[in-house]
């Protein structure tokens, strides 16, 4: 069992990483989760769902590191999903203008379905 | 939509004062606030400049992006102009513009300038808001509070390293001109070298196992070093005769404890007591010492140590008129002489921290590899450890 207030997993489904965001997505967990898609990222997969069922918070530091996250596979070319985001935050998005940039989904599934289907 | 708005601002304003209270050390306290200010402005770049001292050059504490631009590169004469705290569009700086600086806030607390922050544009490409401004502006003079409590912080620890070193510093000068006192003291008296460093050592050892504090322990440190400085006036040939003295040759030598006394009466001590500690050293508890005949009530404790170490290692260094004792006769002898001139209390001790020495639990052995090199330490042993419990009869009767 870990201590750690905040962590980051993640599993590959085909060429697409789920990756989860735990507790408090704040300076520490963001840099991790930078950390953890960059490194997909840089193994060649383009396709990062993000799972946000267990993240109780995103604060400004969290959307200033879902932003560099974002920036890095835009410039890799690859997409970004986001899935189960709580209300709250999903109205965050939209209030700032960001939803347009993102992709979201209810579930890993739609999300999934949704990223093969791009997959000519 | 503009109440949500208004809340994200008011929230982005917490997040700033839960980074700015943090525990957090001052690095990444920066990086946190940087992140507060890209995350509410969603910008994807920005940087924070910052200089400790008003005298120091300004350099970037915490930036992402922007990694071409240096502080030299941007005029500092439009920052210094503009409104404190103010955040403005810098309009015909080639190198802000060149790498992409949207906003630009110069950091003011109070009537200093300490800083400032870069923005680079918004994630979604909007302008940047009139809102926007006035809500950095905000930040911004958050930002320069955090960063002026850390430099005072700062400052105020250089002080106090500062004070540290000159007390140290200090401290050197006052032991170096101790040594050199005694170095003196033994150079004249042949058959006494280190005499002086050895007795301020052997308290030393006394006065610990006793007990006694840091500060007091440092007292009769310097006492020791200086107890025998009233020699430094007694002519060499009476302190260097290998004959026995006559009775006027005596009167002379005994003058030293108090010659001693009324020259470290001129140097006001921190520690209490050094100069009575030294002028105490040739009394007995039997009131038959010298100068003031005193018994062993009006005797310190200090004296009453200082008195101990200063025989025994009479006893156990070679003399002009006679040769150096070993341990074991110069223990018989302290014992011997018990109650007329030495305390039990203080040789209670030192027989302990001369069994602590043979045991190998003193840190620096210092006192029997001195005097008793090569020889059987299980006989001292067996001898200490036999003084060591009739004492301590003997302490527990009293
Ligand atoms: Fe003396
Ligand atoms: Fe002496």
């Amino acid at each position: 069992m870990t201590t750690s207030p905040f962590q980051v997993t993640s599993r590959l489904v085909k060429d697409v990483a789920i990756v989860y965001p735990r507790g408090y997505l704040n300076n520490l967990s963001g840099e991790y989760l930078v950390n953890e898609c960059g490194r997909h990222a840089q193994a060649g997969l383009k396709k990062i769902v993000v799972n946000f069922h267990e993240t109780d918070l995103i604060n400004s530091i969290g959307i200033s590191f879902l932003l560099n996250v974002m920036e890095d596979l835009q410039t890799a070319g690859g997409t970004l999903c986001f899935t189960e985001m709580k209300k709250v935050h999903l109205d965050t998005f939209e209030m700032l203008g960001l939803t347009k940039y993102f992709l979201f989904f209810p579930d890993e599934e739609a999300a999934l379905t949704a990223l093969d289907a791009r997959k000519r | 939509m503009e109440l949500r708005k208004a809340l994200y601002n008011i929230s982005a304003l917490g997040d700033l004062g839960v980074e700015t209270t943090s525990e957090k050390n001052f690095q990444e306290k920066l990086d946190s606030l940087l992140h507060v200010v890209l995350g509410t402005f969603l910008a994807g770049k920005g940087a924070i400049a910052y200089r400790e001292k008003p005298a120091s050059e300004i350099s970037f504490v915490a930036r992402k992006g922007f990694h071409d631009l240096s502080v030299g590169d941007i005029d500092l004469g439009p920052l210094l102009a503009a409104g404190r705290n103010r955040p403005y569009h810098p309009a015909g700086n080639e190198a802000l513009a060149g790498a992409g600086v949207e906003v630009i806030t110069p950091l003011w607390e109070r009537n200093d300038f300490i800083g400032f922050v870069l923005l680079g544009k918004k994630f979604t490409a909007e302008p940047y808001t009139g809102e926007d401004l006035e809500m950095l502006g905000m930040i911004a003079h958050q930002i320069a509070i955090t960063l002026k409590n850390h430099a005072l912080f700062h400052h105020v620890t250089e002080q106090l390293e500062e004070n540290r070193k000159l007390y140290e510093e200090m401290r050197r000068i006052y032991h170096d001109t101790l040594q050199a006192f005694a170095a003196a003291i033994d150079a004249k008296d042949l058959y006494t070298k280190h005499h002086s460093q050895r007795v301020a050592k052997y308290s030393v050892a006394i006065a610990r196992e006793l007990g006694w504090s840091e500060h007091d322990i440092e007292g009769i440190y310097v006492a020791g070093f200086l107890h025998d400085v009233g020699k430094l006036v007694i002519s060499n040939e009476i302190l260097n005769k290998k004959t026995p003295f006559t009775p006027d040759e005596m009167k002379e030598m005994r003058r030293h404890s108090l010659l001693s006394y009324k020259i470290i009466s001129q140097i006001k001590f921190p520690w209490k007591d050094v100069e009575k500690i030294v002028k105490h050293h040739h009394e007995r508890l039997d009131g038959t010492g010298y100068p003031d005949a005193l018994s062993r009530e009006d005797l310190s404790e200090g004296a009453k140590i200082l008195t101990l170490a200063d025989s025994f290692d009479a006893m156990t260094s070679e003399r002009a008129y006679r040769k150096k004792m070993d341990v074991r006769k110069a223990l018989a002898e302290l014992k011997n002489c018990l109650h007329k001139q030495f305390d039990d209390r203080i040789l209670l001790a030192f027989c302990k921290v001369l069994d602590k020495e043979i045991r190998g639990e003193l840190p620096e052995p210092d006192i029997l590899p001195h005097i008793e090199r090569g020889s059987d330490l299980s006989v001292i042993s067996a001898l200490l450890e036999g003084l060591i419990e009739e004492l301590s009869g003997d302490s527990r009767e009293a």
